[in-house]
């Protein structure tokens, strides 16, 4: 009996070990979601150390003065509409908060600004006989000059697919890529195009993630490098159309094609998203996305609020009513020389 | 001319010697023993589930289990070691409180444990306890996020483990009450840091994603209790199954809270090897 005894008392000591893994729950109540939104933003954010250096967001100030707004005879809508409110204090393109009726949104970072794009130029241009494959819609413009038209990374981009474009643009004295009004997708996506424009692994810019909820609580910077496709590389001048839609994957993008040695960036500057976007959700059921892991250029500047082109190029009036669209025709004056 | 020298003799008898040991050994034993007493029980079950895991969200997640489960246990006649192995698969499908998302969780879980034997009560209570090397493995996928979709699962841990058997009669019928329990001590798990995301691990950007564990960031316990019940022929096994996951590792805290009624069938056997 001892050693039963012996053998129940390990037992009792084991148990004691497990203690309890567990989060607070708010409430599901409309200062209840609140307080989850608040938290969930300031735990991690990963901006807002950066704009509070850039335009002052005071995230604890915006704290108080959203939850005054906040009581239990709301209606979904309202609440809906002050949570949306708040979190456009972000400044972020990133950031949205789902429900079933409603998208929240901030996208003053391209409604603020000219479009620099018109559908009625692009389709003058391409025509009713260019190729598609893959998202990608190229053709040859009469001066020779390949010009390939690409509204989203969100497809997978196949090697087959790029090596068959560059190919039949290869007799192509220079390279328009149009990425006006892509939103961005797919970062790998962004990666395997730009693979196609250098011979040598290139230093690109920078990533990091967030380690805990303090506001700067970041891991080091790690380096994003690319390799050189081993496809088919244009080897020519190439010039990049950007407006202030150009945003996350197609930001990265025009990032990478800042390092390559032939290209150009021609239009507006682009409307940023350097974050890349996580998800959380709301007691009620409402799902947010915010910017989670902060990614820098070559010179560790955060690139949330958009690269600068090297051409700043905008679409004039006078030429859209003529037919004519600026940046497309800068671009080709630009290859020919 | 001599037909038989003295070698050709010795040799002769060397051989019906041979040929009759062997034909003896034969007619008196073709099988052997191996010693080994092998109990299997193979268990489905169905349960609740309290799930969290602060990767992929704030919320909990609450739904059904669906176990499956193997053991075997090995017992030998000539020592008071025993050798216990488990197989489960578990898969959880749940949902946030306000029923607009779902997450679902796909688990296996290996056990090897080695357990020393007592017995008590005229061998009526059997314990058994020890020592377990104990695997898990799986992925929990919410259906709604964005570039954090799911959390893998990897932790292998030492865990000490302890198995009570009390054998009695139900009426004519043989039965058995058994509880067993094991608390993970020490291990390694695989963890995402904090905010990390999988496109940084794909590019080899490690940032302490083997974590040590331990029972203090790591509590965790799985626990059976059964009753045996035999019919004829057929042991059945009905009873309760308890896994309680948890970790505390890179700022992310995760809970796997699952409770599961098992029923299953019990087969006890021995190994017989028959000489050809």
């Amino acid at each position: 009996m001892k050693k039963l005894s012996l053998l129940i008392l390990s037992l009792a000591t084991m148990l004691t070990f497990v203690g309890c893994v567990d989060v607070d729950e708010y409430d599901d109540s409309p200062k209840g979601n609140f307080e989850a939104l608040w938290h969930i933003i300031d735990e991690h954010y990963c901006f807002l150390d950066y704009k509070a250096d850039v335009y002052g967001l005071d995230w604890n100030e915006v704290y108080e003065r959203y939850s005054k707004q906040m009581n239990s005879n709301m209606t979904e809508s309202q609440e809906f509409e002050v949570l949306t409110k708040m979190l456009s204090e972000l400044r972020d393109g990133h950031v949205n908060l789902y429900s079933s009726f409603d998208n929240g949104r901030y996208w003053s970072w391209f409604e603020s600004y000219p479009a620099n794009v018109s559908d009625t130029l692009l389709r003058k241009y391409l025509g009713t006989d260019y190729k598609i494959t893959n998202g990608m819609k190229y053709r040859i413009l009469n001066d020779n000059i390949g010009y390939i038209r690409y509204e989203s990374f969100e497809n997978d981009l196949g090697s087959g697919n790029l090596d068959n474009i560059l190919a039949y643009l290869a007799p192509c004295n220079g390279l328009i890529i149009d990425i006006r009004g892509n939103g961005g997708g797919l970062l790998s996506s962004a990666e395997k195009f730009a693979a196609r424009f250098i011979n040598t692994q290139t230093m690109m810019g920078y990533i990091q993630h967030k380690t805990g909820k303090g506001h700067n609580d970041f891991s080091e910077m790690k380096e994003q490098k690319l390799k050189p496709s081993s496809g088919i590389r244009w080897q020519k001048s190439v010039a990049v159309l950007t407006n202030r839609k150009v945003f996350s994957a197609a930001n990265e993008f025009v990032k990478y094609m800042k390092q390559t040695p032939n290209a150009m960036i021609i239009g507006d500057k682009t409307g940023g998203g350097a974050g890349m976007p996580y998800s959380s959700e709301l007691p009620g059921g409402w799902s947010v996305r915010f910017s989670a892991c902060p990614m820098y250029d070559k010179d560790k500047n955060i690139t949330e609020f958009g690269i600068d082109p090297d051409y700043n190029v905008q679409l004039s009036d006078s030429d859209l009513q003529n037919g004519i669209d600026t940046i497309i025709e800068f671009a080709r004056e630009k290859l020919k020389q | 001319m001599k037909i038989f020298n003295r070698k050709t003799w010795l040799a002769t008898a060397v051989m019906v010697w041979l040929i009759t040991s062997n034909a003896t050994a034969q007619e008196y034993s073709d099988t052997i023993r191996d010693g080994k007493t092998y109990t299997n029980a193979t268990m489905v079950g169905v349960g609740g589930a309290n799930i969290l895991d602060t990767y992929l969200s704030q919320e909990k997640y609450r739904g059904l289990s669906y176990e499956m489960v193997y053991h075997r246990t090995i017992d030998r006649a000539d020592s008071r070691w025993s050798k216990q192995i488990i197989h489960s698969t578990a898969l959880f499908i749940t949902q946030n409180r306000a029923n607009t998302g779902n997450e679902w969780e796909l688990m296996y879980n290996y056990q090897h444990a080695w357990l020393y034997n007592w017995d008590f009560l005229d061998g009526r209570l059997n314990i058994k306890a020890g020592g377990a090397i104990d695997a898990d493995g799986g992925y929990l996928q919410n259906d709604r996020n964005s570039n954090n979709p799911l959390s893998v699962k990897a932790h292998v841990s030492i865990m000490p483990k302890a198995i009570a058997t009390y054998k009695f009669k139900c009426g004519s019928h043989p039965a058995a009450v058994r509880y067993e329990i094991g608390v993970p001590l020490v291990g390694t798990m695989f963890s995402l840091n904090y905010g990390q995301s999988y496109y940084e691990l794909g590019k080899d950007d490690y940032d302490r994603n083997l974590v040590l564990t331990h029972f203090i960031n790591a509590p965790s316990l799985k626990q059976m209790l059964t009753l045996d019940y035999t019919t004829k022929k057929t042991t059945l096994r009905i009873g309760y199954l308890g896994y309680i996951r948890q970790s505390d590792v890179n700022n992310i805290k995760c809970h796997n809270y699952n409770h599961s009624l098992v029923i299953g069938i019990v087969k006890r056997f021995n190994i017989l090897k028959i000489r050809p």
